[in-house]
């Protein structure tokens, strides 16, 4: 008798006529109303189902019942499970897409299940699309984002699936995200509208990158402040930049050369003009459309990756740009990627001792150096890069203002403050090293002192180095030594120094000696008052 | 079919005046008020809350308001995360839109009791979903609502939130 009522109830729904059987009222509950049912109570939940499924218009497959907490399986029977007349039982209707677009009464959800079909028919992209609609409708910025994926399946979907399906986008929806209020758990699903939320978004947004990096480095810059720090800093923040634009690079298409050149120029530029805590940030700023617009090409590349270096160097604008630009013209010379420039400049911190190395061993780079750089019109270059006494004037030079600046902290700010980028000044420096020490009228340009600190720095670090250096320019001035002695002066340092400091001219080097009363110390770091007065002539006698 | 998992549903209640209505209470509404319940649930290691940004998740306790005051353990649910995302997916749809938030009537409490509901077939305590009608039994609790219920006029003429329509 039970199984001729079931059937009869499968063909219409139960009327209440039938008293044997208890009819009982089920309330389904669905997230959007509730609809109540009679039936049998030894119905099984089976039956419920494809009841429910008439009135809702969606298959049976799709509905999955639940009673506190538990879901109801097809076989069974709703007594046994507790429903009993006026209970609720709750109702989710699932987004299968087999090829139907879902019912009036389903989810607009991420549309995980179809997206487990390999081929994607044109049916099920439409239906796609309609459920990625509803789910942009939820959200402004989820429609920007779907309305471009959807433009970008239309128009080249390989691209798009080819997107989707690389390593780091499947990466991506394997990440758990914190606080996303549209689909919180999607990326768990392994669906792919959201990991091509995310990773389309990474790549609109290329200066996320760049934003993130720079934050980093803002936290590294504090470094800076720490002296000593400086030279800790620049090999991890010229691997930073090494490694922001090798993310770079690939990611940019190509346009032209010579806008590539041209934003490293602005680059270059940049660096020389700038403070070196603005350095970084502002070669972000011109990266940034670099890496929108214009394909880093081998020489752009290395060029930009040589000026983004010559930026991570603190306080060395001028030197690193021609340290970098000198191992940027070794690399044209050898047409090598920016591998082995970058692992280069990574394995050395004093990439400026090597650049100077270099330069006296290649002439001809110098020449281009010293043609090529944007300080040129500041300061003859050559003469300061190719004369090795004249760098070791300026290490002196830089020597002393150290320790003048300790002495006198107050002094500091004048001296590095407004001389920034004023440059029309002929280097007397490598003339006149004590004159230097005329701190009242004194305003000597921010990249002359540029170039000293680099220099001092790359110095400080292999004291080995500048020792035999001047062991070698003491050979150098043999002669002139030999003459100073003879005429009496017997302090073969100071006689050295005076050598230095005049480029081996045995009379100005005198004048020196004789204008110092101290003449028995080096007078690199003379408190140069009585100094100044005799010297004047000396000086300018080059 | 296996037998199915069970996932165990907690309910993470917090105490949005963190004392002060135990104490202030009595004073300001003259009827004595234990705290003003915000609740979450946690299920499947994640919590689940409703608020004015609509539906949204987090692990569990990692909302500014911290760890909870209390937790209730509300039972076990065959529900699967998966289902349960999509059951969210389709409240987000209904009856717990962004705009349709309304601190009396339709608040996280609101929520928290029919998602109980549907993971356990039980409710949440009543002192939780009594507190609005307790509070709104009040004089004090009567004025507050005309800056806190944005279908409310304020006596100034001009709305206090944007007018929106409400489920």
């Amino acid at each position: 008798m039970a199984q001729a009522r079931e059937e009869a109830g499968d063909s219409r729904l139960v009327s209440g006529r039938e008293l044997s059987s208890h009819i009982i009222r089920v309330s389904v509950k669905t997230p959007q109303d509730c609809q109540e049912f009679m039936l049998a109570e030894n119905s099984s939940v089976h039956h419920f189902k494809k009841q429910i499924s008439k009135r809702l218009h969606c298959d049976t497959d799709r509905l999955v019942l639940i009673f506190t907490g538990k879901i109801l399986r097809d076989q069974d029977i709703l007594s046994q499970r507790g429903i009993l007349d006026g209970t609720t039982v709750h109702l989710v209707v699932r987004t299968h897409l087999k090829g139907t677009l879902p019912g009036p009464g389903t989810l607009s959800g991420p549309a995980g299940h179809c997206m487990h079909r390999s081929e994607p028919s044109t049916s099920e992209s439409v239906g796609m699309l309609a459920r990625l609609g509803r789910l942009a409708r939820s959200s402004p910025e989820l429609a920007d984002f779907l309305g471009q994926l959807a433009q970008l399946l239309m128009t080249a979907p390989e691209s798009v699936v080819q997107f989707l399906e690389s390593p780091v986008v499947q990466g991506l929806a394997n990440e758990k995200p914190a606080n996303t209020s549209h689909t919180p758990k999607s990326s768990r699903l392994a669906q792919k509208p959201e990991p091509a939320l995310k990773a389309l978004e990474t790549l609109q947004n290329p200066s996320r990158q760049l934003e993130l990096l720079q934050e980093d480095k803002r936290g590294l810059e504090a470094l800076k402040v720490v002296p000593g720090g400086d030279n800790a800093m620049r090999p991890v923040c010229s691997d930073i930049q090494q490694l922001m634009l090798f993310t770079l690079a690939p990611l940019v298409t190509s346009k032209d050369h010579s806008a590539g050149s041209e934003l490293c120029k602005e680059v270059a530029s940049a660096h020389i003009d700038t403070d070196t805590t603005a350095t970084i940030p502002t070669a972000l700023a011109p990266a940034r459309p670099l890496a929108q617009k214009v394909r880093v090409g081998d020489v752009s590349q290395a060029r930009c990756v040589a000026s983004n270096q010559a930026s991570s160097g603190c306080g060395t604008g001028v030197p690193d740009v021609n340290s970098s630009q000198d191992l940027l013209s070794q690399e044209i010379q050898q047409p090598v990627g920016t591998a082995p420039l970058i692992s280069q400049l990574r394995s050395s911190p004093s990439a400026l001792r090597r650049a100077l190395h270099v330069l006296q061993l290649n002439p001809a780079l110098l020449n281009q150096l010293a043609t090529g750089s944007p300080l040129r019109h500041h300061m003859p270059l050559l003469p300061i890069l190719t004369n090795p006494r004249a760098l070791q004037a300026l290490i002196q030079i830089e020597k002393g203002l150290q320790t003048l600046s300790k002495e006198v902290p107050g002094l500091e700010p004048c001296l590095w403050g407004p001389g920034r980028s004023h440059g029309t000044r002929e280097p007397p420096e490598t003339r006149g090293g004590g004159q230097s020490q005329r701190t009242d009228s004194v305003q000597p340009t921010l990249a002359i002192l540029q170039l000293l600190h680099a220099l001092s720095n790359a110095c400080s670090q292999s004291t080995q180095a500048s020792l035999s250096s001047s062991l070698l320019i003491e050979g150098c001035y043999q002669q002139e030594l030999e003459h100073l002695k003879a005429m009496g002066f017997a302090n073969r340092d100071a006689n050295l120094q005076a050598l230095m400091a005049t480029g081996g001219d045995i009379h100005a080097a005198i004048e020196r000696l004789l204008g110092e009363p101290e003449a028995q110390v080096p007078p690199v770091n003379a408190h140069s008052g009585e100094g100044g007065k005799g010297r004047g002539t000396g000086g300018e006698g080059k | 079919m296996g037998p199915p998992n069970l996932y165990p549903v907690k309910l993470y209640v917090y105490d949005l005046s963190k004392g002060l209505a135990r104490r202030l209470s009595p004073i300001m509404l003259g009827k004595q008020l234990e705290g003003i319940w915000h609740t979450s649930i946690v299920v499947h290691k994640d919590e689940f809350y409703f608020g004015v940004g609509g539906i949204s998740s987090c692990p569990p306790g990692g909302t500014l308001l911290g760890p909870p005051d209390s937790v209730v353990d509300v039972g076990s649910t065959e529900v699967t995360e998966e289902l349960f995302q999509e059951y969210l997916s389709s409240l987000r749809e209904s009856l717990f839109r962004r705009e349709s938030y309304n601190v009396f009537e339709n608040n996280c409490n609101t929520f928290t009791n029919e998602v109980v509901q549907f993971l356990t077939g039980r409710k949440i305590p009543s002192y939780i979903t009594d507190l609005p009608s307790e509070i709104l039994s009040t004089p004090f609790g009567q004025a507050l609502r005309t800056f806190l219920d944005p279908r409310i006029q304020p006596p100034e003429g001009s709305p206090v939130g944007p007018p929106n329509g409400q489920s």
